[in-house]
């Protein structure tokens, strides 16, 4: 059976977003004693989930 | 009881009840992961009581997001698209225990030992199961989620070990979450549920289930210093 149009595209977008929140973790978590550096990450990782908990599909695969 | 093991390619020949069933298992198996998320990242990413927390909390989500991806990949792999469950509201999940909104730290921390504990349980149901695509990418994120019971577990104890008046909001947290926990593995005499182990896609009865889950994290509890919780009490899916 055909996959659903939006399925490799889904799984791209979200493979990067995972990419970019492990990332900005990573940086933080290594840079601990570096305060501004630590709340820029936490500020990206909010950005970033937020636009996932917006749950706008149609958006990132279009 | 079926014991073939298929692949994708072999989807489109399968008896009709297999392919409803491996597409409701997957779907709901994907609202779960997208679910925890949505529960927390709102009150819980800038409430964490430190920025390590913080960025626990947002890793956290980000491995729940790519176990979504995951599933979403083996259920769009045979034409099921579950892309619907990124948008659903939290009222409208398929599962009781994210149809709310986690707003304190106790919760959080509790949420992990028992709720990421029960999602470690419907994972294992997978093991050895007829669908080996869907097998295949369980080892990962069972990893990640040993590695979520660990943190919540950690955390609860650390609270904890604050004194008295922590201790009963830890308990009211254990109080409401043991009963969802507990509710989440389903009616004991599912007629779905035989179906789902007929066809090799689950491997215990959710009784069997919810008495091994009792079985290890009785002890658990017992050894944070807090009461079990009467298991019938509350319950809705007995």
């Amino acid at each position: 059976m055909e996959p659903p149009v939006n399925t490799e595209k889904l799984d791209e977008h979200l493979k990067e977003v995972v990419h970019a929140l492990h990332g900005a973790v990573s940086w933080a978590m290594s840079h601990q004693k570096e305060p501004d550096l630590v709340d820029k990450a936490i500020h990206d990782c909010e950005e970033i989930l937020g636009v996932i908990m917006e749950g706008k599909v149609d958006d990132w695969v279009n | 009881m079926f014991t073939d093991k298929i692949e994708a390619k072999d989807f489109d020949k399968m008896d009709p009840e297999y392919r409803d069933l491996l597409g409701r298992v997957l779907t709901i198996q994907s609202d779960c992961e997208i679910g925890g998320p949505h529960l927390y990242v709102e009150k819980m990413l800038p409430a964490a009581p430190t920025k390590v927390d913080q960025l626990i909390v947002a890793r956290t989500a980000a491995e729940e997001i790519d176990h979504f991806r995951k599933i979403a990949r083996v259920a769009g792999d045979i034409g099921v698209d579950v892309s619907f469950v990124l948008s659903t509201p939290n009222k409208d999940r398929y599962v009781n225990a994210f149809r709310g909104l986690i707003t304190t730290w106790e919760d959080f921390a509790v949420f992990g030992f028992l709720i990421d504990r029960v999602g470690r349980y419907q994972l294992e149901e997978f093991y050895n199961c007829s669908y080996l695509p869907l097998e295949r990418v369980l080892p990962d994120i069972v990893t990640e989620e040993l590695g979520h019971i660990e943190y919540g577990a950690n955390k609860t104890a650390e609270i904890l070990a604050k004194g008295d008046e922590t201790k009963e909001k830890v308990q009211k947290a254990l109080d409401f979450w043991y009963v969802t926990a507990l509710d989440m593995f389903g009616h004991a005499e599912s007629k779905r549920s035989e179906r789902f182990r007929h066809w090799g896609l689950k491997r215990r009865t959710n009784a069997q289930a919810r008495e091994d889950y009792i079985r290890e994290v009785n002890p658990l509890i017992a050894q944070l210093g807090l009461e079990v919780p009467d298991p019938l009490k509350g319950r809705k899916y007995l």
